[in-house]
């Protein structure tokens, strides 16, 4: 056993987990079991993934158990037996039973807060349990406000560490792609995300709905939509009634490996979304050296710093104003958004965060 | 005294401190320095401050901020004075320190050198300050345990801002403006906005006699370093003989004025009829200042009533031999200030409107600095409250069973429909009145958490009240236990009344004209000193001992004059009529609780002409 701190990560998913917060949490635990005072992490998983060639060091991720009691007395029982340091919760959902724990075993008390789940105001024994921890980290600025707005908690305990970005996207050429999918000469406009009749704030149909005036202004505009669920149909029933249907297109789930290229293929990436905490592939296209665009609301903000953020009112000239500018330089893009949201920038933050977490005196520096 | 500001861009992901935002921050708060301006920023550019300078201690160029030590590594920008600061440079450079100044500033970034955090326990004064750490990577905040100089502090999760005022950070232009009901409800309670909240949720002040560091994780936790409660304890704890009361006081006090007198500019004082500000003056005298300028407001609508100021403070003037000053306020004059004094107001009160007119009359007549006797009914059990508030809790502790009177309140209201509306402070009586917390906030209450339904949003008490927490909020003043009713009072009055009205108040009206207000009787040390007396207090034998402090005692008139408070004629000036302000609910309502109780106070309408 090692001599650092005993974690317990209670999460959705993480490893071989699919979307943002599982993504998230891979980044979190990766960087967690990399920092010196972290001895091991057992991660409990609510929904089952895929196979998982290699974990981080001193990191174990158990079966997942999809039952909220299955999951409880499961948690309770790891617990027992591995008397953790720190209780970490990778969910609001979850801070109830992640705070419990903490109190039964005096461990301190870290809840993760990603997005539109700390939007609505959360239950009483959620926001008590938020307000029991020790630290509560947050992808944005704006998750961050929303959390100080609904819990009476100290605001130095709330933390922002935002998502970072995998070094796997960079710039390249995505002119084969383009060839392959017949889009050479044609201003390819990207975005990517679940396409759930339940999470229709991601804002395809804005775009959809802007088509023809593009068009209209000699733009050859196509639109690329990557991923699947079931708001597709509703989304190609608005393509066709615009009369756009022949320039979009549906890709449906694109595998993680062929992301990159993807991105490369792309002239803009344009998300007009309602509803992020953040907006993790607003970073993943800027790191492969693609513009972004997307609506200042939420944390997206924070993810379209190297990019646009603009009104949902302004989201026609916004978008005339880039495709009329000129593209920024890749390499120069990928940059900024690596000294912003790189991995050495993630793991350091997340080195400082935990030592100043398990330091004696959280007041003040010695 | 002087306006600071900083913008400190901690994490990684935030882009640097924009230059326009800091300047417009700073330059927000022009009245508060008006002889000085400065900008710095660290060689990565992550961290920028800004100052504006009133010089009143090294009127040179030298003294200006931010102000760099000598190897480079400290950046200071300062707010306030330190009134020990010619023993502090005095113990520095026997200690081989070299100071390039001879401003209090300088001792800041030496005494942050030699003992980091903890050199806040050597100062005396009133101060709010950041230093930049180049070395540690970070920045240290602190706030004088009184919290006479403001300190507000704004984090968004990825930059950290801090300014001496509220409205200075909204100005920079990147600070949210998202409401904390806390704050709102806090103002409705109590006629200011309690610290650490704001109006909005994400500008915060740094509490009172804490400490606060910034690093790159961004900001910690705010760590207490001063706390008056366990002064009183302290004191408490070694009762002085009643006998030495009058010595006691005579020296503390003479110590301090002696100490607030530290400048290289005319110190004047703000007199009205009352014990403090004469007793202050006459200490002026005792400690050595030659020309001494007094300053009294008073108000045609006073004339001939016993509110007017002006003839007895001319009498105290003469005892003395201070040129007096005597201002008259206009209804005309109020009435063309008022939006310059809402503007000037940097958080919402219900007071400190004298304040500015006799600040203006002090610019006017060229003063920079001017003491203030304010302080001395917290310190020296002037207010009704140190007899109402122990009695009350005598009386009513017993009813101090959990749920009690609520319940009993309820009743009450049941049998007696619409008592809620007539004497509200009657209704809360059993329910509040047991505790020392309870009975406070029925005493300074404007209006009573159950009565706030009726004037606001429903979520927006409920969520206010639940951050704000008023009752538990005013028992951690009594933390520790003071050790006496009369400390437990001067807890309450000194940490809460005080801090968040009248000192804030002091601060914005006196920085609007750019005029230091200092307070001798606001001062840690001279808490220090006479903590051991104040369980002996009451009304008449603290005010007596004051009184008697300067070598010449104040006139028997002065300390036989029944209290008036420091009035503006506002309700007259806004109605005509002088007992409309008895019809407004809030100030109503306190005094029925006074009049339901049955205490000798003063006849309405004058005793709600002013805050107690």
């Amino acid at each position: 056993m090692s001599s650092g701190a005993r974690i317990l990560a209670l999460v959705t998913s993480a490893f071989g987990g699919g979307g943002g917060i599982a993504q998230y949490n891979r980044d979190f635990i990766t960087a967690l079991s990399a920092c010196s005072s972290v001895g091991a992490i057992d991660i409990l998983p609510r929904q089952r993934s895929a196979e998982v060639a290699q974990m981080p060091a001193r990191t174990r991720q158990l079966d997942a158990v999809h039952d909220q009691f299955a999951y409880s007395v499961k948690a309770l029982e790891i617990a027992l037996r591995q008397r953790p340091d720190i209780v970490f919760c990778g969910h609001l959902f979850m801070a109830p039973l992640a705070a419990f724990i903490a109190k039964l075993f005096v461990s301190k008390l870290v809840v993760q807060t990603h997005g539109i789940e700390v939007w609505p105001r959360p239950t009483v024994l959620q926001r008590v349990a938020v307000e029991a921890a020790d630290l509560v980290l947050c992808v944005s600025r704006d998750t961050l406000a929303r959390v100080i707005g609904w819990t009476a908690i100290a605001p130095e305990r709330v933390v922002v560490l935002p998502n970072t970005v995998s070094e796997v996207y960079a710039p390249g050429d995505g002119s084969a792609l383009r060839a392959e999918l017949g889009l050479q000469n044609k201003t390819v406009l990207l975005s990517i995300s679940r396409l759930d009749a339940e999470q229709q704030y991601k804002g395809q149909d804005r775009v959809i709905r802007l088509i023809r005036r593009m068009r209209d202004q000699g733009h050859d505009v196509v639109f690329l939509i990557g991923g699947s669920g079931d708001d597709q149909v509703r989304l190609e029933t608005l393509a066709r009634d615009e009369g756009v249907a022949e320039h979009v297109r549906f890709l449906g789930e694109v595998p993680n490996p062929q992301l990159p290229n993807l991105y490369r293929a792309a002239d803009l990436y344009l998300m007009p979304s309602a509803g992020e905490g953040f907006g993790i592939v607003f970073l993943e296209a800027m790191a492969s050296g693609v513009p972004a665009l997307g609506l200042a609301v939420g944390g997206a903000t924070d993810a379209l710093l190297e990019g646009d953020a603009t009104a949902a009112s302004d989201l026609e000239s916004a978008l005339a104003g880039r495709l009329a500018a000129a593209k920024p330089d890749p390499a120069a893009l990928a940059a900024r958004i690596r000294a912003r949201f790189g991995r050495p920038v993630f793991q350091d933050r997340t080195a400082r965060i935990f030592a100043r977490l398990l330091a004696a005196d959280m007041a003040i520096a010695a | 005294m002087c306006g600071i500001n900083g913008i400190f861009a901690y994490q990684t992901a935030a882009s640097d401190p924009e230059e326009a935002e800091l300047l417009a921050t700073r330059d927000h708060m022009s009245a508060r320095g008006p002889d000085g301006l400065g900008a710095w920023r660290s060689p990565d550019r992550r961290c920028a401050l800004g100052h504006r300078r009133l010089s009143i201690i090294d009127l040179s160029d030298r003294a200006l901020q931010p102000m760099t030590s000598e190897d480079g590594v400290q950046v200071v920008v300062f707010n306030g004075e330190i009134y020990n600061f010619p023993k502090l440079r005095a113990e520095l450079e026997a200690n081989g320190r070299r100071f390039r100044t001879t401003s209090d500033t300088e001792a800041l970034l030496h005494l942050y050198a030699v003992h980091g955090p903890d050199m806040v326990h050597h100062l005396r004064g009133m101060y709010a300050f950041a230093i930049w750490d180049q070395a540690r990577g970070g920045l240290f905040l602190a706030r004088d345990p009184y919290g006479i100089k403001p300190l507000y502090t704004a984090n968004d999760g990825w930059t950290f801002r801090f300014a001496s005022q509220v409205k200075a950070l909204l100005a920079g232009g990147r600070v949210s403006r998202d409401p904390e009901p806390a704050g709102i409800v806090g103002f409705h309670l109590f006629g200011s906005a309690p610290e650490p909240f704001t109006l909005y949720r994400d500008i915060r002040a740094l509490p009172a006699g804490h400490t606060q560091w910034v690093d790159a994780v961004g900001p910690r936790e705010p760590r207490p370093f001063a706390n008056l409660a366990a002064i009183l304890a302290d004191g408490a704890r070694r009762p002085a003989p009643l006998a030495e009361l009058n010595a006691r006081v005579r020296s503390a006090t003479l110590d301090s004025v002696r100490a607030h007198l530290l400048a290289d500019v005319e110190v004047g004082v703000f007199l009205s009829a009352g014990i403090d500000s004469g007793a202050v003056l006459g200490l002026m005298r005792d400690a050595g200042q030659q020309r001494i300028r007094a300053i009294t407001l008073t108000y045609d609508e006073f004339k001939d009533t016993s509110e007017d100021e002006g003839p007895l403070a001319k009498q105290v003037a003469k005892t003395y031999a201070a040129e007096h000053i005597l201002r008259r306020v206009s209804e005309r004059e109020f009435r063309a200030d008022l939006p310059a004094i809402l503007a000037a107001m940097d958080q919402p009160s219900i007071d400190g409107v004298n304040t500015w007119f006799v600040s203006k009359a002090a610019k006017e007549a060229g003063l920079k600095v001017a003491l203030s006797g304010l302080g001395g009914d917290e310190l020296l059990a002037g207010y009704p409250s140190f007899r109402d508030i122990p009695r009350w809790v005598g009386w009513l502790g017993v009813t101090s069973l959990p749920g009690l009177g609520g319940t009993l309140r309820l009743l009450a209201d049941a049998f007696s429909p619409g008592l809620h509306k007539r004497d509200p402070k009657a209704l809360g009586l059993v329910e509040l009145g047991g505790s020392y917390p309870g009975a406070y906030l029925l005493r300074r209450g404007l209006f009573l958490p159950f009565e706030l339904r009726e004037h606001l949003d429903g979520e927006l008490v409920r969520e206010g009240l639940r951050r704000l927490r008023p009752l538990k909020r005013l028992a951690s003043s009594l933390q520790p236990d003071p050790g006496s009713a009369i400390g437990r009072v001067s807890a309450l009055e000194s940490a809460n009344y005080m801090r968040n009205q009248l000192l804030r108040d002091a601060d914005w009206a006196g920085m609007a004209h750019s005029l230091e207000i200092r307070t001798p009787l606001v001062d840690i040390a001279t808490l220090e000193n006479l903590a051991c007396v104040v369980p002996l207090l009451s009304a008449a034998l603290g005010k007596r001992a004051l009184a008697a402090a300067p070598a010449r005692a104040l006139p028997d008139e002065i300390v036989e004059r029944s209290k008036t408070g420091f009035g503006v004629p506002s309700w007259y000036f806004a109605t005509k009529d002088p007992g409309a302000l008895a019809l407004k609910k809030g100030v109503a309502s306190r005094a029925r609780a006074l009049d339901v109780l049955k205490l000798d106070q003063p006849a309405l309408p004058s005793s709600l002409a002013s805050a107690p």
